[in-house]
């Protein structure tokens, strides 16, 4: 049976690149969160590979972060409310990218669903971690995890 | 002025489509389509001077959509715009006909790269 190998550093580097160009026009905004924090309500955004083994991206983040980066992604005003559609459509476009990128690195090729968004956390029973990524978003925590499933 | 269909199911991701065309400094008439199946629609019937389709949509994909324009005939200029760039799509999409494949995120200056060859 396949395994999904770690993409270790590279998932930092491609979530940094994709903030780069796509929310912050400019790097410095995403960074590392060495030892985590912990999210108080979370929003789930993910994209399962379909590449020989089936791996899923998992990006989490507070709905209030989530509602930030809708903003950011639609160039809103600050205090601009922000709508459950764009909030999904935006946050499951940024585990689009990053899935997507990171499914481009994997030696066999195959498909990508459409990114799902939810306030719970998607099944994973049966599931094994195979990364884990703390980082920051202007001051918010925004964790990617990487899992074979 | 160029008439461009821009294809993607996120309505976030036609905007910074749109945005970052504009940057790259093309002020172009854009028709937004929200998936393959009414970007053909819109191709067929408008006969644009470009396609940038997104590749995984709902309904058709890019790769179908680009396809199904080839099988009737219709040989609009077509480039991808997608999150998924490995060798094996860019080739796919090449075979297809396909005039480029720029991978997400981009910028202005990927966007030129690869659209300044097709104005010449």
């Amino acid at each position: 049976m396949s395994t999904l190998t770690p993409f270790d550093t590279q998932i930092s580097a491609i979530a940094e690149e994709v903030f780069a160009a796509m929310i912050d026009g400019e790097p410095g905004h995403l960074v590392a969160l060495p030892d985590g924090a912990p999210l108080t309500d979370p929003v789930y955004a993910w994209v399962d590979m379909h590449a020989g083994v089936t791996g899923r991206a998992l990006l989490a983040t507070d709905v209030a972060t989530a509602h930030d980066l809708a903003r950011a992604l639609l160039q809103m005003g600050a205090d601009e409310p922000v709508g459950e559609a764009d909030l999904v459509d935006a946050f499951g476009e940024v585990a689009n990218v990053v899935g997507g990128n990171l499914k481009a690195l994997l030696p066999v090729q195959g498909t990508l669903t459409l990114p799902q968004v939810g306030r719970e956390r998607p099944d994973l029973s049966g599931a094994t971690q195979v990364d884990a990524v703390a980082l920051m978003w202007r001051g918010q925590p925004l964790d990617i995890t990487v899992w074979q499933i | 002025m160029l008439r461009v269909v821009v294809a993607d199911d996120s309505r976030v991701m036609r905007q910074i489509v749109v945005r970052t065309l504009r940057q790259a400094g093309y002020d172009w008439d854009i028709t937004e389509a929200v998936d393959g199946a009414e970007a053909f629609q819109i191709a067929r019937a408008e006969q644009p001077d470009l396609v940038l389709s997104d590749w995984n949509m709902p309904n058709m994909t890019g790769i179908d959509l680009l396809r199904a324009l080839r099988a009737a005939g219709d040989d609009v200029p077509f480039g991808f715009v997608t999150s998924e760039g490995s060798p094996e799509m860019r080739e796919q999409a090449d075979a297809a006909g396909a005039l480029f494949l720029v991978a997400k995120p981009f910028t202005a200056e990927s966007f030129r790269e690869v659209i300044e060859p097709v104005l010449a």
